[in-house]
């Protein structure tokens, strides 16, 4: 997998560079800020690329404008945002800015390469992910009596699975059953939840996410 | 400052102990010549009268100097000659005692008019009335008798002028007794009269005449009672004695005025001591109660007129008092008024008391204008002061939480995975272990590092404003809260201050309410912040300090404290049983 890293964090970026091709991955671009990224991938675009959410020089949002900036310029690159914050108004910021392909990460969790590298392979083909600790903190409250409590213990659990954007499939393999038994529990939670069953892989969890936002 | 006694009258203030010695010796001649025939018979009597007669004058005086009361002051000037001239009958000269007989009591006539008079300067009504009738009642009566009778009937000499026009000797004791018993009755009326001033006469009045009075009732019973034992005894045969106790009595008037003068003297004393004791501090309150006091009149009213007050103190309401009460402004130097006196009227007689009194209240009330004008330029410079130093320790907390993140934090972050590519390059099985656990151990650290930094401060707060911040706190809590916020931004203090108020309401909710939902509503204008957080528990919050059912008093406490730094409000509604409302509101810029 070819990718390209923009980190201000010097010992951050060559460790995770470090990281990452100790996994196989070929590192086309290293840089410390999102316009640097884009000048260094201009002629050669990476798989994905990763960026830092908090970049030179406003040290605000400079990751999500740059992934915007980035999926206007180069509508194949995968993204996956890697930030401190575990706040969820941060990946909805990106999720409002930039639709598929793309990955909200906590820069944690780039400790368990396993998840990492698969974030990476999911972005690269298009699917949404978001951040395992984020979505089990979301899927821990107490909701309304109404809404997610109807769901049953399964189902429940294949709502979490689809919000950490993973495929059917994915899901069939991560819960031991089969993928048909998986269509029948999402087709269950979207009755429940009265949401479209016509919307695409990727619209299923930003319908979960909107549906676990406040309010 | 010169605070005169009584107003300048020109005479006799030029030489005033001067006159006075003047007048006292050639009063004691004139009283020594007159009773010249009583002085060799009866001594002490002698030197009773003159000593009347000398006392009576020197008040006269004395009364002079004081403005409106030259009429009282010459009417006891005459009294204290009439006085001696009384007992010129001693002389066996052929007019002195037809004058006697006549004019004898003209001196009590005067005195009562003096008593009944002062410190006015007219007479009431009915009072003149009486004095009229008084006098009409004297001179006709005393004229029939002396028409009907021979002088030796009175115990005068054969040879005395008489104006005999029918001597009948039943017909005069008919007109004696008649003459008599109606000078009683006028008498017992008097006493009526001055008791009546008494009890009606009120504030720096009552103080300045009840000595006046008192003596004058003291003078009226030792006139009556000396007139009764001349009635009862023989023709010249009353005691001399009995002139004595009179004439001594009689001296307790001019003392009673001359105490009443003094009286004045120390009143102005006592008063300005009052005034300066209060005047380092005074409020106008103060000073109300100081010229209360000091003026002796509990219906004054002082009236600040530097606030606008509402309702009964409006101009509109003064224009409706002088009808019935002193008006007096109170002026800076500069002449704009600063408050305005309503007193009673009976205080235009001491003016230069009351003129004082007005004049350090006013002084009074300009120190406290200036020490309240100081104290709220102080005030301005502390809020100035607070308010730089909350936006200081915001930046602070600011900085401190960039530097976790973008030092503390992204340095772990390296070496957490500098460990993680270590884990997978090592085969060494002990190796691999130490490096996992490190890992972990890095992990925890993180996690406690991000909880940190976003304790000092949310960088959210910062970058996203109330919304998101809120949000992601919503976000947490095992409840549905519903954030209503504007996409407007406020200064950083007052999105901080919103902030942990909300967090702190929010935990209250959850934590001591039970509630089952919390709306979070803001809005934003140029002007203020408002925030309402309701939710729909215990309720039953009392003020703060007061621990209810619901929140804690504390949290409350703390709540108000943050928003009152930014010179905001809290208002709580927590009625038992119904839910918690705290509206916020937080003065922008």
């Amino acid at each position: 997998m070819r990718l390209a890293i923009a980190e201000d964090s010097g010992l951050f970026r060559s460790s995770l560079r470090l990281l990452l091709e100790a996994s196989g991955a070929e590192i086309t671009a290293s840089v410390g800020s999102g316009t640097e990224l884009l000048a260094a991938i201009k002629a050669d675009p990476p798989d994905v690329a990763i960026l830092d959410i908090r970049m030179p020089p406003s040290f605000t949002d400079e990751g999500i404008t740059t992934a915007a900036e980035l999926r206007a310029r180069h509508p194949a690159v995968g993204i996956l945002m890697l930030s401190t914050y575990a706040e969820l108004s941060y990946a909805n910021q990106l999720l409002d800015a930039v639709s598929a392909g793309v990955g909200y990460l906590l820069k944690d969790n780039v400790t368990d390469i396993a998840t990492l590298m698969d974030s990476l392979a999911r972005v690269s083909v298009g699917e949404t992910v978001i951040d395992p600790s984020i979505v089990r903190s979301l899927l821990q409250r107490k909701r309304r009596p109404s809404t997610i409590d109807g769901l049953n213990d399964r189902e429940r659990a294949v709502l979490r699975c689809m919000a950490e954007g993973r495929s059917n499939l994915g899901i069939a393999k991560d819960l031991s059953i089969s993928p048909r038994t998986v269509e029948t529990h999402v087709t269950g939670i979207f009755l429940k939840l009265g949401l479209d069953q016509a919307d695409t892989e990727n619209n299923r969890v930003r319908a979960v996410l909107a549906f676990l936002r406040p309010g | 400052m010169r605070l005169p006694l009584a107003g300048p009258t020109g005479w006799p203030g030029d030489h005033p102990w001067l006159t006075a010695a003047v007048a006292a010796a050639a009063t004691a001649g004139f009283s020594a010549l007159v009773q010249w025939p009583v002085w060799n018979q009866d001594m002490d009597l002698s030197a009773v009268n003159l000593a009347v007669s000398v006392l009576f004058v020197l008040t006269g005086l004395l009364l002079h100097r004081e403005p409106g009361q030259h009429g009282v002051a010459w009417a006891l000037m005459l009294a204290g000659l009439i006085r001696s001239l009384d007992f010129v009958d001693g002389w066996s000269g052929p007019p002195w005692a037809l004058y006697t007989e006549m004019f004898g009591a003209a001196d009590r006539v005067l005195g009562a008019w003096a008593i009944l008079r002062y410190p006015n300067r007219s007479l009431l009504r009915h009072q003149r009335v009486f004095l009229i009738l008084l006098v009409i009642w004297m001179f006709a009566g005393r004229a029939l008798i002396v028409v009907t009778s021979r002088p030796q009937w009175t115990g005068a000499p054969a040879s005395s002028w008489w104006l005999t026009l029918d001597a009948d000797q039943s017909l005069n004791n008919v007109l004696n007794f008649v003459s008599n018993a109606g000078e009683a009755l006028f008498v017992l009326v008097l006493l009526v009269l001055l008791a009546m001033r008494l009890l009606r006469t009120t504030g720096l009045d009552r103080i300045v005449i009840t000595p006046i009075i008192v003596a004058g009732l003291v003078a009226v019973v030792a006139a009556g009672t000396s007139a009764t034992v001349q009635a009862l005894t023989p023709l010249n045969g009353t005691p001399g004695g009995v002139y004595i106790v009179e004439g001594s009595l009689d001296m307790t008037v001019p003392l009673a005025f001359l105490v009443a003068a003094t009286q004045r003297g120390l009143l102005l004393r006592n008063m300005t001591g009052l005034i300066a004791s209060i005047s380092a501090d005074a409020d106008i309150g103060a000073v109300r109660g100081a010229l209360r006091s000091a003026l002796y009149d509990p219906t004054l009213e002082l009236v600040d007129l530097s606030v606008p007050a509402p309702g009964a103190e409006e101009p509109g309401d003064l224009d409706a008092e002088p009808a019935d009460r002193m008006v007096e402004f109170i002026r800076t130097e500069g002449g704009s008024p600063i408050a305005v006196v309503l007193a009673d009227p009976v205080l235009a007689r001491y003016r230069p008391l009351f003129d004082a009194a007005v004049q350090t209240s006013g002084l009074a009330l300009q120190n406290a204008q200036i020490q309240a004008q100081a104290a709220h330029e102080k005030l301005e410079q502390v809020r100035a002061s607070r308010a730089r130093i909350i936006d200081a320790t915001l930046a602070e907390r600011r900085r401190i939480e960039r530097d976790l993140h973008d030092g503390v934090q992204q340095h772990l972050l390296g070496l957490a995975a500098q460990v993680t590519a270590a884990v997978s390059r090592t085969a060494d099985p002990v190796a691999h272990a130490a490096f996992l656990e490190m890992r972990d151990g890095l992990r925890e650290v993180l996690a406690e590092l991000r909880d940190l930094a976003h304790g000092i401060h949310p960088a959210v707060l910062t970058q996203g404003g109330l919304g998101p911040a809120l949000e992601d706190v919503a976000e947490r809590l095992p409840l549905p809260v519903l954030v209503t916020v504007p996409a407007t931004r406020a200064s950083p203090a007052v999105e901080a201050t919103a902030y942990y108020v909300a967090c702190e309401a929010l935990t209250n909710a959850v934590k001591h309410a039970g509630a089952s939902g919390v709306t979070i509503t803001i809005r934003i204008t140029d002007a203020e912040l408002t925030m309402e957080i309701a939710d729909d528990g215990v309720g039953g919050v009392g003020g703060a300090g007061t621990p209810g059912p619901g929140t804690t008093g504390q949290g409350l406490a703390n709540i108000a404290d943050r928003v009152a730094a930014l010179d905001g409000e809290v208002t709580v509604v927590s009625p038992a049983g119904a839910g918690t409302r705290l509206e916020v509101r937080i003065p922008c810029g």
